[in-house]
């Protein structure tokens, strides 16, 4: 086995995903959109990283790339040693059981005309040999009490629970064939905060008891900082900034990066110093027909000619953390 | 002398009909929204927020939906016994509503320079060039960039923040004294959530009205709303200044909430969330509502419903439906 433990479990390098753009009457091709164009990162072994972004980003793109349910237009995907965007179908089904997701609406995800315990034991079926289907009905019920479900609601289906229960059967779901890495998308988004609080601890007591890696997509910065030990900032299909959690909330050197942290909502925002408030302009630019240059220039304050003319790398900027900006800078609070 | 407040509710009830029985979706809520002040409306899903918006509104869904008792009474009128077409009038023109769902509130098949411009033609009996001129002005005042070029424009050529701008400029466009704006910005972007609440602070301040903020997120509000209510399964739970009651929550599910929530700064805690889950509307815990999720529970919880009071040693405006608010002020310990 090409594994060690010490290589990262997810290496993802210069990945594109294109989708072609039709015309609403003849659905000719008339153009492209490229939702993630050129992402790179790791993901090592027992980490969360958090990657987070405004809607239409390229967030679910990217992690759809990675399980192999949208096809790269090019890059590569490397997983626990193996290729993956040129693996044969076989080697493709055997990582796909060592990656698993959740979604952010578990109503949607779960089959209705199941039962929580067949939802559970669907996996099983897919991939004989995890679990003998002599043990199939504890298993199932050992991952819903796992959950912090009730193990005797087995024969419930999802519409008798809540939606705070039904995202912990959806867990216990993607759980099943024993994952090593588990793509959580938005899978907190739609709850409640009270039933969140209880979801995120969830996750984090199956991560230090079963050692999962997680990849955790949210638009919630606060929740994003509680779960990562390191963040991707990601803007219009690339990622603009990446660091260890500290660095990319305490020191974000991309002005994206600070108007999204400067944004978000603090429930006491009496109790702390006065934050320096950037309100971008303008939206987000539309992925079919991206700025030239650095996508992000046509919302910065400090867009300069450079800037329209070459695309910024993501590197080590100011001798810190990797950040795609060409004038990289601490905010203000720390120059 | 105190002023009158704008809008007056007394022990609202709204009651639905469903398939296993009425719900009384809200149960004896009463606040006061004073002129030209912001007041926030907090609670998880199905606390009953919206309902209570859309009966002020007058706008809930019938035949299912109905009130079941209680007063709305607005600048000194009485909503539920005044004649409904006139009512409806001043529904239209001194109260506006704003939506979470910008897209499904727009017509897709008109022009939004047209359907902003329809408050003036129906409403005030302007002309179509008056209309579309009053239009583009309203577009340009919530910050649509080249107004007078996406005049004609249809709702999908606009993203989710734009779309949410163009409610409110057809919320404002008859210059309403109330506006009730329901979860206005959580289809949104925090960059962008951020600018439209800024920019309803800002109408808010510039046209003297008063706000109703309705939301799930308490940290949207903190910087706008000048007073919060809290509601639970129906129930108002704890109101008073804003700040007040963030800083000094006097009902347990206030605190549960507050610490539910993961901090942008600070050391990275494990979360302490409120336990179980809101409870089914069909069938309410006994006394308290909330008491099978409360730290503080005792056996008076079990047994009597609290009562919305003023509570000891704080402002006489903070108020909060518990029997032991004085001890979860004073921080006392869980009991267990
Ligand atoms: N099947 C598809 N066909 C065409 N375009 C698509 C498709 N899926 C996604 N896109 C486009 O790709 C871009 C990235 O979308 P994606 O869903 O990855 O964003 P996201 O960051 O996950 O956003 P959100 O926060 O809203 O979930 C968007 O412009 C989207 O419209
Ligand atoms: N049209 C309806 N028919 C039946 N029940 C409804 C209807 N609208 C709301 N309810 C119920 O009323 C309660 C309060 O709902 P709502 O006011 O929408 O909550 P929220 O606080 O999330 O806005 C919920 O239990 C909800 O299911
Ligand atoms: S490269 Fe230029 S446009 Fe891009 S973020 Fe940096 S300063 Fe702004
Ligand atoms: S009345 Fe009792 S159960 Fe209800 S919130 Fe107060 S302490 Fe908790
Ligand atoms: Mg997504
Ligand atoms: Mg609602």
């Amino acid at each position: 086995m090409s594994a060690n433990g010490s290589e990262p479990l997810l290496s993802v390098r210069d990945l594109h995903t294109t989708f072609p753009l039709r015309s609403a009457l003849l659905r000719r091709v008339t153009g492209h959109v490229q939702a993630v164009a050129g992402v790179s990162f790791d993901l090592r072994r027992g980490e969360t990283l958090g990657l987070v972004g405004e809607s239409g980003s390229g967030k679910s793109t990217l992690a759809r790339t990675v399980i192999g349910l949208e096809r790269a237009a090019s890059g590569t995907v490397t997983f626990d040693g193996r290729e993956l965007t040129s693996a044969s179908p076989a080697e493709l089904r055997a990582a796909r059981r060592d990656v698993q997701m959740i979604f952010q609406d578990p109503y949607s995800s779960l089959n209705p005309r199941r039962t929580a315990g067949q939802i559970v034991a669907e996996a099983w079926e897919i991939h004989p040999g995890v679990v003998p289907r002599s043990r199939w009905r504890d298993e199932a019920r050992d991952l819903l009490a796992r959950v912090g479900l009730d193990p005797s609601h087995a024969d419930r289906y999802p519409h008798q629970f809540s939606g705070g229960q039904r995202q912990r059967l959806g867990i216990a779901r993607a759980l099943a064939l024993r994952p090593k890495l588990v793509i959580c998308d938005e899978a907190v988004s739609a709850l409640d905060v009270s039933i969140q609080a209880q979801v995120l601890n969830l996750l984090a007591d199956l991560q230090a008891d079963l050692g999962l890696t997680y990849l955790f997509i949210a638009h919630d910065l606060s929740v994003v900082r509680h779960v990562s030990d390191r963040v991707a900032v990601m803007y219009a299909g690339r990622v603009v900034e990446l660091a260890e959690q500290e660095e990319i909330f305490r020191r974000p050197t991309h002005p994206y990066t600070q108007a999204l942290l400067s944004a978000v909502p603090v429930p006491r925002p009496w109790s702390q110093p006065p934050r320096e408030r950037i309100l971008l302009t303008g939206d987000v630019p539309s992925p079919a027909d991206p700025p030239s240059g650095c996508r992000f220039r046509t919302r910065c304050w400090k867009a300069r000619d450079e800037c329209a003319e070459v695309e910024p790398a993501l590197e080590p900027r100011l001798g810190l953390h990797p950040s795609a900006c060409h004038f990289a800078e601490l905010p203000a609070a720390h120059r | 002398m105190t002023e009158s407040p704008l809008l007056s509710v007394r022990d609202l009830s709204v009651r639905f009909r469903t398939g296993g029985g009425h719900v009384r979706a809200v149960d004896g809520v009463s606040f006061d929204v004073r002129r030209g002040e912001t007041l926030a409306v907090l609670g998880e899903s199905g606390s009953g927020k919206s309902v209570t918006a859309q009966a002020v509104m007058g706008i809930l869904p019938k035949p299912a939906g109905e009130i079941a008792g209680g007063t709305i009474v607005y600048d000194g009128r009485d909503l539920l016994a005044e004649d409904p077409n006139r009512v409806r009038r001043l529904r239209g023109d001194e109260i506006a509503m704003v939506f979470q769902d910008p897209l499904s509130s727009l017509n897709p098949v008109f022009r939004v320079g047209w359907q902003i411009g329809e408050m003036f033609r129906r409403h005030r009996g302007a002309s179509r060039r008056a209309a579309r001129a009053a239009a583009v002005e309203l577009m340009e005042r919530v910050g649509i960039p080249a107004a007078a070029r996406r005049v004609d424009d249809f709702p999908h050529q606009f993203s989710g923040g734009m779309r949410q701008r163009i409610m409110i400029a057809m919320a404002l466009a008859l210059r309403p004294r109330l506006l009730i704006a329901d979860e206005p910005t959580t289809a949104l972007d925090v960059t962008v959530q951020a600018q439209i609440m800024r920019l309803l602070a800002d109408l808010r301040r510039e046209e003297g009205m008063a706000l109703v903020l309705i939301t799930h997120d308490l940290g949207v509000v903190a910087d706008v709303a000048d007073r919060a209510l809290l509601m639970y399964a129906g129930r108002a739970v704890e109101t008073g200044g804003i700040r007040e009651v963030y800083d000094h929550a006097a009902h347990p599910y206030t605190r549960g909430l507050m610490a539910s929530i993961p901090d942008l700064d600070g050391p990275r805690e494990r979360l302490t969330p409120v336990r179980g889950a809101p409870p089914n509307l069909l069938a309410l815990p006994s006394g308290c509502s909330f008491h099978p999720r409360c730290p503080h529970a005792t056996d008076r919880c079990r047994a009597d419903d609290p009562v919305l009071r003023a509570v000891d040693g704080r402002p006489a405006e903070h108020r909060a439906a518990c029997h032991h608010a004085e001890e979860v002020v004073a921080g006392e310990r869980e009991r267990v």
